[in-house]
């Protein structure tokens, strides 16, 4: 929402395919510093793919990934990695390790910060998703939003300049969206650049500057929310936001 | 009478269980480092590492202990000069290593996917992600069964007495020859023995899982 054009993640014709599957077929696309860009489309069309691929979790095929017009090689993987945050759909928390080592660790580990430095930032970010009084606890001992809310913090500590949410609240009870599409509200409000696949019409309407339709594996839209969900040019489109904007109202 | 031989025999039988658990600690520290580097080559080595480890589990868990150790003792010291002691580490450390690195695949492979994606993620390199986040869970999984493979390897430890290794077992032969008979007694009472080493091994090993079991982890009753 707080969008300027200084690019931050510039993501150029993307390609992956599994066995003969091409499951991404050329997608491009960039974040400006500040902006929140929400990825939709149905299911298997390749949205986790994507994120998986910007920060080669996943390697691609073909195409090039550039942070601040840094590409990411092999050889820079792990240093900038650091700067791209990614929330997973099943939060991913560290099982064995306390909400606040969960925080902690990044920090101390690939940052190198004191433990003193790490505590206190952990605190910190654990208090900006509404969990200070959880620092102690084991991941499983959490609702599945404040572990996602934990995996939030756990991003947030590492000073990312981009976040990358795969489907946050789609493993969460319907009660429990809403304290996580909160926070990722506040983010998106206070200017962390996020790219965001999510159904979440509400954060989508609210809270992205842009929306991008995927379908087979490339971009067949993108534009502004209130464009896009008012009237979106492809019949593909239409017939996906019809659905999610149903269930919404369900 | 019996007793007072008994007595008079202890300190052979103290002497025994010593070398028992030297052996012991020696085997299972050289099936703990090589099968944990098993496990990790079959897990996350190329096929080579996954092959070579396959074969020398089969191999190793295909033949019996007693077999081992005669290959081991007569076999290799034609071509090396090794102790009894030294043949018996290695055929029943090789043989545990094949045992532990089942142990450690099988709780390195119930360690979720996700747990690695998340460290990698954060900027962990592939190395420092298995050793700060999957081993400390596999740990946790595989302490249990690494207590039974204890209790046999303490039982095991008794068959190196067919290499002449003078360890519990044999030493309770000797007192049985030099005593002419007893044997129902003696090897009472050296049962007992291996029972309260069992015992109090296990006892330590508990106290170990549960100090590994955090919320998420929770062990097993014992
Ligand atoms: N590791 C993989 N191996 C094989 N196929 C995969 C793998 N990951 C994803 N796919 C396939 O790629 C397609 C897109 O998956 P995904 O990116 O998860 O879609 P989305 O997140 O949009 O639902 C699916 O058909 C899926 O089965
Ligand atoms: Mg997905």
């Amino acid at each position: 929402m707080t969008k300027s054009d200084e690019e931050v993640l510039r993501v150029e014709d993307l390609h992956k395919r599994y066995g003969d599957h091409a499951v991404l077929r050329g997608v491009s696309l960039t974040l400006t510093r500040g902006e929140a860009k929400v990825v939709m489309g149905s299911s298997g069309t390749g949205k986790s793919t994507l994120l998986r691929c910007i920060n080669h979790l996943s390697p691609p095929d073909a195409g090039r990934v550039l942070l601040e017009g840094q590409p990411l090689t092999p050889a820079t993987l792990n240093a900038m990695r650091r700067h791209i945050a990614f929330v997973f759909q099943d939060f991913n928390l560290f099982t064995h390790l306390k909400v606040i080592d969960n925080v902690r660790l990044g920090q101390r580990r690939i940052l190198k910060r004191s433990k003193a430095a790490a505590t206190e930032r952990a605190m910190q970010e654990l208090e900006r998703v509404g969990l200070a009084d959880r620092a102690h606890y084991y991941p499983a001992q959490l609702s599945g939003g404040q572990q996602q809310r934990a995996s939030i913090a756990r991003a947030l500590a590492m000073d990312p300049k981009v976040i990358l949410f795969d489907e946050p609240t789609s493993a969460l009870d319907p009660e429990l969206t809403g304290e996580v599409v909160t926070v990722m509200k506040q983010l998106a409000s206070e200017g962390m650049t996020m790219l965001v696949v999510s159904h979440e019409v509400g954060f989508a309407r609210t809270a992205a500057d842009e929306i991008v339709f995927m379908d087979g594996g490339t971009i067949v839209e993108q534009g502004p929310p209130s464009t896009l969900f008012a009237n979106p040019a492809h019949e593909r489109t239409r017939a996906f936001l019809k659905v999610i904007t149903h269930q919404e109202s369900a | 009478m019996i007793w007072q031989t008994l007595y008079d025999n202890l300190p052979f039988l103290m002497h025994g269980t010593w070398v028992a658990l030297q052996l012991l600690a020696a085997l299972l520290a050289l099936g703990l480092v090589l099968g944990l580097t098993l496990a990790l080559g079959q897990v996350y080595g190329p096929w080579p590492a996954r092959l070579g480890g396959w074969a020398f589990e089969r191999v190793f868990r295909g033949v019996p202990a007693v077999v081992l150790l005669l290959l081991f003792y007569y076999g290799v010291t034609d071509f090396v000069a090794l102790s009894s002691f030294l043949a018996a580490v290695l055929a029943l450390g090789l043989r545990s290593a094949a045992y532990q690195s089942q142990i450690f695949r099988g709780a390195i492979q119930s360690v979720p996917a996700g747990q690695m994606q998340a460290a990698r993620a954060i900027g962990m390199g592939r190395w420092q992600a298995i050793r700060t986040i999957v081993l400390p869970q596999a740990a946790r999984h595989a302490i249990g069964p690494w207590t039974n493979e204890f209790s046999s390897e303490l039982k095991a430890t008794s068959l190196a007495y067919v290499i002449g290794v003078v360890e519990l077992t044999r030493q309770a032969k000797y007192i049985v020859s030099n005593t002419q008979g007893n044997i129902l007694i003696v090897f009472g009472v050296v049962a007992l023995i291996y029972f309260i080493v069992n015992r109090l091994g296990n006892a330590v090993l508990y106290r170990v899982e549960a100090r590994l079991a955090v919320p998420g982890f929770e062990r097993r009753s014992p």
